[in-house]
């Protein structure tokens, strides 16, 4: 049967990317199709509005939203449509997905994560399994996305330094802020290894890039220079420039239709005028991200997938993984330090680029012996200033205005330096996170939205409360002020995967070995869905890395 | 659990405020500083619900010797072109101007003025009798929300003039910043604003 593209893909991100470019540059024929607006350098400006104040690259919830469903006070789970809460779980819906947005912290997985059942043994109430596949499988794909993506960075040994082929990062680390020295000489002290946060920014031009120009406003925005290594920037420009990529936005794909025989045979949307279009092509792959790509499938059942595609063992949706952890900061007050430090930290723009793996694995009996840990990242509070003063907004309930809401905000505004970390450690896959089509709400064209359970397992919180306990230590011995550090088991929506684990067996998994899905031969899932564990670090690197590592099973196929 | 307050209800939110329209233009003649108000140019701003905003604005945001006021960074321009602007919810625009209905009826029952007409304590106390109620504390807090928008977002928006918000906080913008041509409104979302209405 003649099929109008070779490879068709359902979004843009970074689990497309890799995909799209490979296919193309391959001369094989790809459309892609994507929900948002095709948005590029010349769209994206430093306007805290467009970012985070009015959501201009998110659906409007009332248009687009999920319901999430939290644990009630009676043991029971109580859906919220995210309309009514306005907690948004969208990313970033325009060509190149949410890595427009990204920090751009890359770090790899460990081999150990490859193997957490293995090397760890079970946890009562938790999912935790092997991968089908090994860090030495990844790895030539990690090394890919340090030159093509464009990753900087300097190896520092430290005890849980993961191996590598290659001696060091092609592109050296972004200028770093004075901060990063005083973060340095604290964690020495304690005899911890700092070491240099990898970014996917290029820290010199590449590629018909410029590199990073500093100007302090990176995570949530769009970069204007093409520094950041996002999916667009990085990946599908090649596609296009290829002449073989055909990127289509305003296209949101709403059903995979699929034959007697299970293969995928179209993909349908609706277009920028609400009208149902559809393609035809001969492999299809689907890089929604997590939750989106789950509805996708639970919304595309077909004669051999009559519970939806690849769900024949009802295991799409499931074991759905977000980052546990949590954050802190503490206020680097400029009157308590020397005149010439204090001046030199008010400056914004260089990155602070510290993270701490030393804790990566914990072998400590107040955690029962040794167990998964996780990363630390030491950064700059964000810079948006409205942000910063609707922090000053509230006072005991009560609202702030006058003089002194003016006296706070010159306060908060001048007074100190905030200096924050993240902890990033292992969410376990758990039967209380999943997606699901929600029975009642619908999206703007008729289609029920995703239902997202959000349940944690206490573990991750036993451990995200060490590693933050660790970080507080750091920022005390920096002589920080008013330390305050949260962990709690609600996910950062911008932090999720799984969904659709790849395995080998069809009875616990979605995906086989290579992300295909399961009686639907010339499907393939490339975005965050595959992971059936998380690792305890972002999950852009390791994504990039799978996605490229099927392109090249699908080249051989098309 | 705040108390209730009469103030607290639709529909007679919405009819004193038909009456409060109505006779807004038998309304006194402004006694603000006159030179300030002409720094307004033409926002149209000797008009409800401009005037009383206006005046809920200073005393929120009253301008000081060493730093800016309402006006110096233009907050009332600034919640003009927002409550214009293609994304604003209609529900939302009207609720902004149905409170300065609820504030003026209630000035009036209390001191028998407008709240612009008011000193600062009796401003200060019926702002905080209206924020008791649930409506009154949305309403004061949509306000707030734009004020410091006002002050602190891009210029191209029509407040935070020069970027005198950003200079007063030794505030360092990101670059590039946007123009006009690239609010964020200017996008390319495929579908305007939908509402419940």
């Amino acid at each position: 049967m003649s099929t109008e593209f070779d490879v068709c893909v359902v979004g843009s991100g970074a689990g497309a990317g890799p995909v799209v470019r490979e296919l193309a540059r391959a001369g094989h024929s790809v459309v892609v199709l994507e929900k948002g607006p095709w948005l590029t350098e010349d769209d994206y400006y430093k306007d805290e509005l467009a970012c985070c104040r009015r959501a201009a690259y998110t659906p409007d919830l009332e248009d687009e939203q999920h319901v999430i469903e939290e644990r009630d006070r009676d043991g029971g789970w109580l859906g919220t449509p995210t309309s009514e809460s306005g907690w948004s779980f969208w990313n970033g819906n325009v060509v190149g997905g949410s890595s427009n947005f990204m920090s751009g912290f890359f770090y790899r997985l460990k081999p150990e994560d490859f193997r957490l059942r293995s090397a760890f043994g079970p946890i009562e109430g938790a999912n935790v399994v092997d991968w089908p596949i090994g860090y030495d499988d990844l790895e030539p794909f990690y090394t890919k996305v340090e030159s093509v993506v464009g990753v900087s960075g300097r190896v520092t040994p430290h005890p849980h330094q993961e191996p590598r082929s290659t001696e060091d990062f092609p592109f050296p680390p972004t200028r770093e802020h004075p901060v990063a020295g005083m973060v340095d000489a604290a964690c020495e002290d304690q005899g911890l290894h700092p070491l240099p946060t990898p970014r996917a920014i290029l820290s010199r031009p590449h590629d018909g890039r410029r590199g990073c120009e500093y100007s302090g406003y990176c995570g949530s925005y769009g970069c204007a220079t093409g520094a950041k290594g996002g999916a667009r920037a990085a990946l599908l420009n090649h596609a296009v420039a290829s002449g073989n990529c055909t990127i289509r936005p305003h296209a949101k794909v709403h059903r995979l239709v699929s034959d007697a025989r299970g293969r995928v045979v179209a993909a349908e949307y609706f277009d920028a005028e609400g009208k149902n279009r559809s393609v035809t092509a001969r492999v299809f792959v689907v890089a929604c991200q997590a939750i989106e790509t789950s509805r996708l499938l639970l919304a595309s059942p077909g004669p051999r997938h009559p519970e939806g595609l690849g769900n024949n063992h009802g295991q799409v949706g499931r074991n759905l993984l977000f980052s546990a952890g949590g954050s802190g900061t503490g206020d680097l007050v400029f009157d308590r330090l020397d005149p010439d430090l204090a001046e030199s930290l008010r400056q914004r723009g260089p990155f602070v680029n510290r993270g701490l793996q030393d804790w990566y694995f914990i072998d400590d009996p107040a955690l029962g012996g040794r167990v998964k840990g996780g990363t630390i990242d030491f950064l700059l509070s964000h810079p948006n200033p409205i942000a910063r003063a609707m922090g000053e907004k509230w006072e005991d309930g009560w609202l702030v205005w006058g003089k002194s809401l003016k006296q706070r905000l010159k306060s908060v505004f001048t007074d100190a330096q905030y200096l924050r970390f993240e902890v990033f450690n292992d969410w376990l896959p758990n039967d209380d996170c999943f997606v699901s089509l929600d029975r009642d709400v619908k999206d703007r064209w008729g289609s029920p939205v995703a239902n997202v359970r959000i349940g944690h397992h206490d573990h991750d919180l036993r451990v995200g409360r060490f590693l933050a306990e660790r970080a507080a230590g750091v920022l005390e011995a920096m002589g920080a002020a008013n330390i305050r550090y949260g962990v709690s088991g609600a996910p950062p929506s911008n932090l999720v995967a799984g969904g659709c684990r790849f395995g080998t067996d069809p009875k616990g998994a979605v995906l086989d070995p290579d992300c295909r899905v399961f009686d639907a031969p010339n499907c393939f899932v490339t975005d965050g869905s595959f992971m059936p564990t998380g690792g305890s670090v972002p999950y852009t690197w390791t994504i990039y890395a799978n996605a490229f590592r099927v392109a090249e099973v699908i080249k051989r196929e098309v | 659990m705040r108390e209730s307050n009469p103030l607290d209800g639709p529909a007679m939110d919405r009819r004193t405020f038909l009456m409060l329209l109505a006779g807004a233009a038998a309304a006194r003649p402004l006694d603000l500083l006159a030179e300030r108000r002409a720094a307004l140019g033409d926002t149209g701003i000797e008009a409800d619900p401009w005037r009383t905003l206006d005046a809920v604005f200073e005393h929120m945001f009253p301008a000081e010797a060493d730093s800016p006021g309402s006006r110096d960074i233009r907050a009332i321009p600034y919640l003009q072109g927002m409550l214009a602007a293609p994304d604003m919810a209609p529900a939302d625009r009207a609720f902004v101007t149905d409170g300065v209905g609820w504030l003026n009826d209630l000035a009036r029952e209390r001191h028998g003025e407008d709240f612009p007409a008011l000193g600062a304590e009796a401003r200060e106390t019926i702002l905080r009798q209206v924020e008791r109620s649930r409506a009154g504390e949305r309403w004061l807090s949509m306000l707030l929300d734009h004020l410091i928008e006002a002050l602190l977002a891009d210029p191209v928006y029509g407040g935070n003039p020069g970027g005198i918000g950003w200079e007063w906080l030794a505030h360092q913008p990101g670059f590039p910043r946007p123009p006009a041509e690239k609010r964020y409104f200017e996008l390319g979302r495929p579908v305007a604003h939908r509402t419940r209405a």
